[in-house]
């Protein structure tokens, strides 16, 4: 067998109708394939972004429900420490309403009197928001700038 | 070896044709099923849900932090009539938990209005009620999962919040109500409705979860904090209740201000009412200027405005406090004899003798000398016949005739001078006297401390309204008045304190003629004299024990002053002196 034969053979085989059919059929798959994997993590990010939603739609609802809860238990605990209520649990005890002459005042050094008490808002819970990865929310290019800059700064 | 391949390949292709197949297959199917045109329906309508949102309305509180109005939560209890399986199940336990018809709930669900496919059958239900029925609603759904009959599918609930007042009738002159509307009536309510308000707003909100950020936020009312200090105001209620039995008054007031910030501490007025029953409002009120007397109810407030002649007298340099007069018990002014209260001449007294012994004589003396223009002017810088501008719903402006008006004749300059002949509110008389125990200024009132929006709180600030009379004036005044009530041995003297007032006792005019037999008592003080921390006015109106000021009103204010200094913390005069000494 000569080297010309060799290259026949060689050539022959390239061109085998079989052959190409199985590149055309293995390209065919590795673009299913890919297709799939593209797909499975669209899938993927947007069911997680799709439950983070669905989380802050149940905390957006639960935090109106505390709220009117809280409210709710702000006013039966006025209602159970009024004016009324206390004094008559004040007389109930044995107390009764002191009168001016009975007062002692005591001198402090640098002693201020107080001013009306001011009630401190209450801070709102933050949602749970913001324990989202910013990859629910960050876009390929977002993500190479905010990479770019970090490292920049790191510089 | 070639035909192994082609076999394969024919194979694979197979199998993908065989996928491709059935995925077209299960998309004809699906756009084919008899569930497609809800889908469309879903997708086309889903995505945003018309709901009623129900933000809180702001809450009210004391100075001390005490709640006075708040919200508590109820039911809205309707029925989804798409949903709706056993209607009599749901007529039955609605009716024999919330006492409604059974045939009526069953009518409404049987014969909803044309469209409408959610029918309200009770509102504002018991929070406590509401969770019963949501209890059973779950319990009967677990026992038609086990082979049980009739559950109650459709039945819907609703949390929204109502106006709630913990204090009950505590304060409700000056506070007001909320009716089911959520619209705000009379006092604080009404003057802020727009503030407190977090009304019914219906919005489309998104269902699709990846909508989320785009969920509309319905801010909460603004919360307000009142100056008004809670025990105070219960002891001034409590102390007008027992003055009217004590005194057989028809009605009555006591308004406690900070003279030198305008604060209201306490609006104390009768009748009162349990705010959690605002529809009994009218059985209990026959006007709207009944609900609160001392802003809505002008009225002559008799020798208590004395203290405005005479400091007009001693701002004008026509008298000072030793200025005598010879009091012969009465003077002609525009053609009418005016007389002192007892019909007696007093001699020569002062102008100190003149407001201790509240005498008429004097006080048409110094108006007239004055004269119409000059007097008539001070009165009007003093704010009679002007709105002092509190922020209360249905203040009235009162009433100061001058001339040129059609009603007014020559000797209501006499009588004027001593409070006949003028209509003021309560509350007008204490802004005007707080010149004077404010060294020369007016403040405006004021009941609103401070108010909390978005987690930032802003407060209030003094508003000096007017300066009409000197500062000398105005200390000189506080004297000669402390003076009176001192040598009078007044019974409006608190122990330990050194106070400053005046009393009234003003006739009312029955059928255009002054009855003698009714009158209205009145006090109004302030102290510690040198440095005001409290201004008092008390009314009773026709006290039928006796009609004088000093022997009804006067007493009343030595109580409320006594429960003032404890709860205010004021020391007595010689403590407080050697706090400043220090």
């Amino acid at each position: 067998m000569n080297i010309q034969n060799v290259n026949h053979l060689v050539q022959a085989y390239k061109v085998a109708p079989w052959r190409v059919q199985r590149q055309w059929i293995v390209n065919l798959l590795l673009a299913v394939l890919a297709t799939a994997m593209v797909a499975t993590l669209y899938l993927d990010v947007t069911s997680k972004a799709a439950l983070a939603g669905r989380e802050i739609q149940n905390l957006t609802a639960f935090i109106t429900e505390s709220q009117q809860r809280s409210g709710d238990l702000q006013t039966q605990l006025a209602s159970l420490t009024s004016a009324s209520v206390m004094e008559q649990r004040a007389l109930d005890l044995g107390f009764r309403p002191v009168k001016s002459d009975e007062v002692e005042y005591l001198i402090v050094p640098g002693y201020v009197a107080p001013e009306p008490d001011i009630l401190s808002s209450t801070s709102i819970p933050q949602l749970s928001a913001l324990s989202i990865p910013p990859e629910y929310n960050e876009s390929l290019f977002d993500w190479m700038d905010e990479k770019i800059v970090s490292s920049s700064r790191g510089r | 070896m070639r035909q192994q391949y082609a076999l394969r390949t024919q194979l694979v292709m197979a199998v993908m044709g065989f996928v491709a197949f059935a995925i077209i297959f299960q998309i004809v199917r699906l756009q084919n099923s008899y569930v497609t045109p809800q889908i469309k329906a879903n997708e086309l309508n889903g995505r945003t849900e018309l709901q009623t949102i129900f933000p809180d309305r702001g809450e009210i509180y004391d100075r001390k932090g005490h709640l006075l109005a708040g919200n508590k939560t109820v039911f809205e209890i309707g029925v989804d009539l798409t949903s709706v399986k056993y209607p009599e199940t749901i007529a039955s336990a609605v009716s024999s938990e919330l006492g409604i018809d059974y045939s009526k709930i069953l009518s409404d669900i049987h014969n909803p209005a044309e469209g409408v496919s959610y029918v309200v059958i009770a509102d504002f239900v018991d929070l406590h009620k509401g969770e019963r029925l949501k209890e059973l609603k779950e319990k009967m759904k677990l026992d038609a999962k086990n082979g049980g009959i009739g559950d109650l599918t459709g039945l819907d609930f609703k949390a929204h919040p109502q106006r709630s007042y913990p204090e009950n009738s505590l304060a409700s002159n000056l506070i007001g109500f909320v009716n089911r509307e959520g619209r705000g009536y009379f006092g604080i309510e009404e003057k802020y409705n727009d503030l407190l308000a977090g009304n019914p707003v219906k919005v489309l909100v998104p269902i699709d979860p990846n909508k989320a950020a785009e969920i509309t936020h319905v801010p909460n009312g603004t919360t307000l904090i009142l100056t008004i200090n809670r025990d105070l105001q219960a002891a001034a209620e409590q102390i007008l209740d027992d003055a009217l039995k004590t005194y057989g008054a028809k009605g009555g007031t006591i308004v406690i201000m900070d003279p030198q910030t305008g604060e209201l501490l306490t609006i104390a007025s009768t009748p009162r009412m349990d705010l959690n029953q605002f529809w009994e409002y009218g059985t209990i009120y026959n006007n709207a200027s009944d609900f609160n007397l001392a802003i809505s109810t002008p009225y002559e407030p008799g020798s208590v405005l004395k203290i405005l002649t005479m400091a007009a007298a001693l701002d004008s340099g026509i008298v000072t406090p030793g200025t005598t007069y010879l009091d012969t018990g009465s003077i002609l002014v525009g053609g009418a004899w005016i007389h002192n209260w007892d019909g007696k001449a007093w001699g020569v007294q002062d102008m100190t003798g003149c407001l201790q012994h509240s005498l008429n004589v004097c006080m048409a003396t110094l108006s007239t000398q004055m004269e119409a223009t000059r007097f008539y002017s001070y009165m009007s810088n003093f704010g009679l016949g002007h709105l002092t501008g509190v922020d209360l719903s249905g203040e009235a402006a009162g009433r100061l005739k001058t001339p040129g008006d059609s009603d007014w004749y020559p000797v209501d300059l006499g009588t004027n001078a001593f409070g006949q002949g003028v209509a003021v509110t309560p509350l007008q008389i204490m802004t005007a006297v707080s010149s004077v125990a404010n060294h020369g200024r007016s403040v405006m009132p004021r009941t609103l401390y401070a108010m909390v929006r978005n987690e930032r709180q802003y407060n209030t600030t003094t508003q000096i309204v007017g300066s009409p009379i000197t500062e000398a004036t105005a200390d000189t005044l506080s004297e000669m008045l402390a003076n009176s009530l001192e040598f009078e041995g007044s019974a409006a003297l608190v122990p330990g304190y050194r106070l400053a007032g005046k009393t009234g006792t003003a006739e009312i005019p029955v059928n255009g003629f002054y009855d003698s037999t009714k009158t209205n008592a009145s006090f109004l003080g302030w102290g510690p004299v040198d440095d005001p921390k409290f201004m008092i006015y008390v009314w009773l109106k026709e006290p039928s024990s006796s009609i004088w000021g000093s022997e009804t009103a006067a007493p009343v204010f030595a109580q409320i002053a006594e429960k003032t200094v404890i709860l205010l913390d004021i020391p007595p005069d010689n403590i407080r002196n050697q706090l400043v000494q220090k």
